[in-house]
């Protein structure tokens, strides 16, 4: 014990007239840190209501509740916070795949009731909600992946040389990354005409359970390895993950799925039909809708037989779309299986001239048509019916039966939807040089954007803002197209401004051969007249109801002559929708 | 003149079982009472009682009953996916929350086989040398409070606030940063951040200069933490001591050094170690090894990278199954030796985390053979010379 | 015998190559019941493994058993060796290690609380360590449902509700029975 030792305590007395270290009022002058875990915000609008806040928290502490209308790509809910579990450890923020939700930096809440800190942040009006502060993901780190995994596939370059399928499909370990993106909320679902259970067909990818993963596409799409191919995806434009940065690639991953699986295993996994119960139905076109309407009709113990008038079954599913974009093989493997379970196909039949309709309606329970639209519109100009004019889907057909076009070395296209796409694509692959016509703006084209920018990369030209005038023979060509452009008009507020022919303008090109691809109309000559009238409603579409009855009792009618989506998908489950309501009108239901 | 037998006030205690090193006595003799120290008591570190059988004022037995901060950490983990365990591992102790959250994150990320960057190893390292020295401020008041230095303790703990501000910019939280996570970590680190360090070590160095004069060269505190708790060498192994308690015994062992991780291995720092083994001698041990936490933090604000990620992606982290595998991380905290044993079985949710806290050797068994025979006075002062934190006793 | 899982389980631990900070000196080695006291004595005794870092056990409730791991540590060699030691989960009980480590007592305290696994002999295992009053099963213990006790125990805060997306979208857009496949 030395001397040191009883004063060197006395050092503290050096701070007695030290400031102190507290603030006098720390509740006005003291905000949390800029990165602060404080009171949570949100921003409804951006907000699509995934629900995957409430899937990470771990202290079950958000509720979704309904605050907003309910669309497609946006559930309508909103995060309810409740803060007497909520431990304030962001991950909520950090795995927001919209980027609304975020936290303030405030931190201090004093209330006499317990119920006002369970609150939906952004909705009701808190001091914090404006505030910039506070914690947000940080640049850098993220826990979900923005960028898709890349498809391989030919370069247009390559492409462009033949019919070789382009999109050259995932492998394993690409698809389970792909799958590895979903958060499973669900949006997609709803979007979906035919409501696949998509998050749980990616889940099957991911547990490598093919199997599984068939069930669950085959419960509402028959024609998974068309559907893989060329569904029009409108899954993917509400995808969650597109606000992240790219959609899960819904469509290959489907499509993985039934490469994966030869035909001969598919009587292993899938359903099989139920007894016969003795009714029979007829179904005219052998196109997504009939097929669809076969197979769920079938399983459910149905005889079915289905009349087609083209050579092979399938429709525009085969006649529509050239074998670059859906091989023949691939339309071939979903039509024989639905042909397996014991459909009777009846090809090369056209009901009304082979076969006479009333015939076909007496012995059956119930008929299904969904013939599609086959008779393409003409351009209404002089010149048209020169040699060298064909139709898209003329065009598209020969080329399906094996025949070669006799386009020559110069085509142009006129239209701008898939039909036109895959005339000009197509031509392409025969040499020719093809310019593309369109009558309004390349943001009016209602072909898929991917089909544009390929038709682009593989060296069609477009022009836009085209408007044809007149065809006359040509000299060192076959004919001579005469155009004229247009510019366009507002036609009021909300509605897509009209392309309008500016007087005077005239130009001309030197083709081989016209190819108008302008849309089409529906075919229902093989109805009789009174039939015929009492089925098509306003705007040109066949009437039904939500169960696809036409109001003349048996018929039921679906597809493009149905419904104005006019894509495969949305044909495939207006079929589904007509065989339960097929099975409803026949009594056979049981609730 | 009559020879009076010497009185030594000894002689009433009980005598000692020398198998078990107990106490043999009569609990109805009427000469003992039982005291309870605890839980909620001013000289007991977090929640915890012993319960006392004193003679007199001086113990002849003590009792560590835990339990009282059970929430249940190690099966709650059972229920979650590791993205969701995240946030529940820092909870298991407040003083140095990060080493939980770093050896989870370490343990995830071997069994994933997730390699971190360098960068992110850094700023690991930086937070875990930043909660310890914020866990010593802490304790530093804990010790001199205990016998009876308030002032200290009221500087200390000012400067843990002022490291807490910097965890707060930092990571957005000041007790729970919750900022280590697997794959590296959450943020970067804030512009001017590094300045603001070094003049919060600054102030620290400035106070642990006035702490070591006020504390370590005073009369008080020596006569009464002087012999107190003393550990021989001999004891360490076999009490499972690790940490300062260890140190201070003369055991040169300090795992950052034998088992280095992190980037401790391009640090320039040595094992501190005292001979006395007593309360006085682990108060220096560790009033040094906060000095050498400041010289460890200035020195990684030097030598860290200035770019490169922070963050190596993850799998998706809402269904990442983890391949089946067990190991074993293990770190040095203010207390000793922290560590996480992880079983993984190929699902989404960990089969078994166990987490080994060091108070849970110190804190009953040791601290019921030091107890032994000292005064009640100083049961405080002895149990935060051990620096015992009971929440990773019974997670 | 060991299981296939539990062979599988060691394989993986010993094939595995893992990338990352892998601690230079961590073993895991699988030891029978009866001989697992004598090898840890032996470890201690001869091998240097003077530490005794921890010691818990895992439950495996589909194969049966728990895995009781001893972790040991070298202060010379600095390794760490976990050993492991397969137990049944009927009648769980396994030879005490108090007189190795005195602070193993505290271990077995906490593993007959929590798992239910006897340690006959080790002082004050009968004692409650963490609980106090706990009547019910060790919770540790795999069959014991935490959620299932909490449901049952406590009520939820009255006006909680939430909604599935897939399930409200369906009910707002497409209700109809015609879509419901």
């Amino acid at each position: 014990m030395s001397l040191k030792d009883i004063i060197a305590p006395f050092s503290v007395w050096k701070r007695v007239f030290e400031k102190p270290y507290t603030n006098k009022k720390p509740i006005d002058t003291r905000p949390g840190a800029p990165r602060y875990r404080g009171f949570h915000v949100n921003d409804l609008d951006t907000c699509i209501g995934c629900g995957t806040c409430e899937e990470i928290c771990q202290n079950a502490a958000i509720d979704m509740v309904p605050v907003r209308e309910t669309r497609h790509g946006d559930s309508g809910l909103r995060p309810k916070m409740d803060y007497g579990r909520c431990c304030w450890c962001a991950l909520c923020v950090d795995i927001c795949p919209s980027g609304s939700l975020g936290m303030s930096n405030e931190y201090l809440w004093v209330d006499e009731d317990p119920e006002v800190f369970r609150f939906i942040p952004g909705q009701d009006g808190k001091p914090w909600n404006d505030s910039e502060l506070g914690y947000r993901r940080a640049e850098g780190y993220d826990l979900l992946e923005g960028s898709r995994v890349p498809m391989p596939m030919l370069s247009v370059q390559e492409s462009q040389k033949s019919f070789v399928e382009m999109v050259q499909g995932y492998s394993k370990e690409q698809a389970k990354a792909e799958a590895d993106r979903c958060i499973a909320c669900g949006i997609c679902v709803a979007t979906c005409p035919a409501h696949m259970r998509v998050p749980e067909y990616i889940k099957a990818i991911r547990d490598d359970d093919m199997g599984e993963g068939l069930k669950i596409v085959y419960q509402a799409n028959p024609l998974p390895a068309s559907c893989g191919r060329v569904c029009s995806h409108a899954c993917e434009y509400v995808c969650a993950m597109k606000h992240k940065g790219e959609a899960i690639s819904i469509r290959w991953l489907k499509r993985y799925i039934v490469d994966q699986i030869y035909l001969g295993d598919y009587a292993n996994i899938l359903h099989e039909c139920e007894p016969d119960n003795g009714k029979k139905v007829a179904i005219i076109g052998s196109g997504p809708g009939g097929l669809s309407a076969a197979y769920y009709l079938r399983l459910l113990g149905y005889a079915v037989t289905i009349y087609d008038a083209n050579e092979k079954a399938g429709g525009m599913l085969r006649y529509g779309i050239p074998e670059y974009r859906l091989p023949y093989d691939q339309v071939e493997k979903d039509i024989e299986f639905i042909a397996s379970l014991g459909v009777e196909f009846r090809q090369n039949v056209r009901i009304g001239i082979d076969v006479d309709f009333l015939e076909v309606y007496d012995n059956n329970d119930a008929v299904f048509f969904s013939t599609g639209l086959s008779n393409p519109f003409g351009l209404d100009i002089a010149g048209e019916d020169l040699p060298g004019v064909v139709s898209g889907l003329d065009l598209l057909a020969d080329v399906t039966n094996g025949k070669t076009p006799d386009i020559g070395s110069s085509v142009v296209v006129v239209g701008g939807g898939n039909v036109a796409m895959d005339a000009a694509r197509t031509s392409r692959r025969y040499g020719a040089d093809v310019t593309i016509l369109y009558r309004r703006r390349e943001t009016d084209m209602p072909a898929d954007s991917e089909e544009i920018h390929e038709a682009r990369g593989e060296g069609c030209e477009i022009v836009v803002q085209a408007i044809p005038l007149r065809i006359e023979k040509g000299t060192e060509t076959r004919l001579m197209l005469y155009w004229g452009k247009a510019e366009m008009v507002s036609d009021g507020p909300g509605k897509r401004p009209r392309p309008v022919l500016i007087e005077g303008s005239e130009e001309v090109i030197a083709c081989d051969t016209v190819i108008p691809a302008i849309g089409q109309a529906a075919d229902l000559t093989f109805l009789p007249q009174d039939i015929a009238s009492g089925l098509v409603g306003k705007r040109g579409y066949v009437e039904v109801d939500e169960f696809h009855r036409t109001p003349v009792a048996k018929i039921y009618a679906g597809g493009d002559i149905a419904n104005p989506k006019r894509d495969a998908i949305s044909a495939i489950a207006n079929g589904h929708s007509a065989a339960k309501g097929i099975d409803i009108y026949l009594g056979n239901f049981q609730n | 003149m009559v020879e009076m037998a010497k009185y030594d006030p000894r002689d009433k205690f009980p005598p000692v079982d020398a198998g078990s090193g107990k106490s043999v006595y009569n609990l109805h003799s009427g000469k003992y009472m039982k005291v309870w120290q605890g839980p909620q008591h001013p000289g007991i570190t977090g929640n915890m009682s012993l319960e006392l059988t004193v003679c007199g004022d001086e113990i002849i037995d003590c009792k560590t009953h835990v339990g009282y901060l059970h929430r249940g950490f190690e099966k709650l983990m059972e229920r979650r996916r590791y993205i969701q365990c995240f946030p529940l591992v820092c909870r298991i102790c407040v003083p140095e929350p990060d080493f939980n959250e770093y050896l989870f994150a370490e343990g995830v990320e071997e069994l994933a086989g997730i390699e971190v960057p360098e960068k992110a190893r850094w700023y690991r390292a930086l937070t875990l040398e930043m909660a310890r020295l914020a866990s010593f401020m802490m304790w530093i008041g804990g010790q001199a409070a205990a016998f009876g230095m308030g002032t200290i303790g009221q500087w200390t703990v000012t400067m843990r606030d002022y490291v807490l501000d910097l965890f707060e910019e930092l990571s957005g939280g000041r007790i729970y940063h919750m900022y280590i996570i697997p794959g590296g970590v959450r943020a970067d680190l804030p512009i001017g951040f590094a300045l603001r360090v070094e003049q919060t070590l600054e102030q620290i160095g400035k106070v642990l200069d006035d702490v070591e004069l006020a504390l370590m060269h005073n009369a008080v505190f020596k006569k009464r933490a002087l012999g107190l708790g003393v550990i021989t060498p001999s004891m360490v192994d076999e009490y499972g001591i690790t940490g300062p308690n260890a140190r201070g015994s003369g055991i040169r062992r300090d795992i950052r050094k034998d088992n280095p991780y992190l980037v401790y291995d391009q640090l320039e720092f040595s094992i501190v170690t005292e001979t006395g083994g007593d309360a006085y001698a682990r108060t220096w041990v560790r009033l040094r090894e906060t000095r050498q936490s400041i010289d460890l933090i200035r020195q990684m604000l030097e030598k860290m990278p200035t770019s490169g990620p922070f963050f190596q992606k993850l799998p998706n982290v809402l269904h990442w199954k983890i391949p089946a595998g067990q190991t074993y991380r293990k770190a040095e905290c203010t207390r000793g030796e922290y560590g996480f044993f992880m079983v993984s079985d190929g699902t989404e949710l960990p089969r078994r985390i166990y987490v080994r806290g060091p108070s849970y050797t110190h804190a009953v068994t040791l601290m019921e053979k030091l107890a032994v025979n000292v005064n009640i006075a100083d049961t405080a002062g002895l149990m935060v010379s051990l620096h015992t934190y009971p929440p990773e006793i019974e997670r | 015998m060991a299981t296939e899982r539990q062979e599988r389980t060691m394989q993986e631990v010993n094939d595995s190559g893992l990338v990352g900070d892998r601690p230079a000196g961590l073993k895991f080695v699988h030891v029978e019941a009866d001989q697992a006291v004598a090898y840890i004595t032996r470890l201690r005794d001869v091998q240097g493994y003077t530490h005794l870092v921890f010691f818990t056990a895992i439950d495996y409730i589909e194969d049966s058993l728990f895995r009781l791991t001893y972790m040991v540590h070298n202060y010379d060699s600095r390794q760490d060796m976990g050993v492991q030691v397969d137990i049944p989960r009927q009648g769980a009980s396994m030879e005490s290690i108090h007189h190795l480590w005195p602070h193993a007592a505290t271990y077995q305290r906490e593993l007959k609380e929590m798992f239910g696994i006897d340690f006959p002999g080790s002082p004050g295992v009968d004692d409650s360590f963490i609980l106090e009053g706990w009547t019910g099963i060790s919770p540790m213990r795999r069959e014991f449902d935490t959620r299932q006790y909490s449901e049952q125990t406590y009520f939820p805060r009255p006006g909680r509700v939430t909604h599935d997306t897939a399930a409200y979208m369906k009910e707002n857009l497409y209700p109809s029975e015609a879509e419901t496949w």
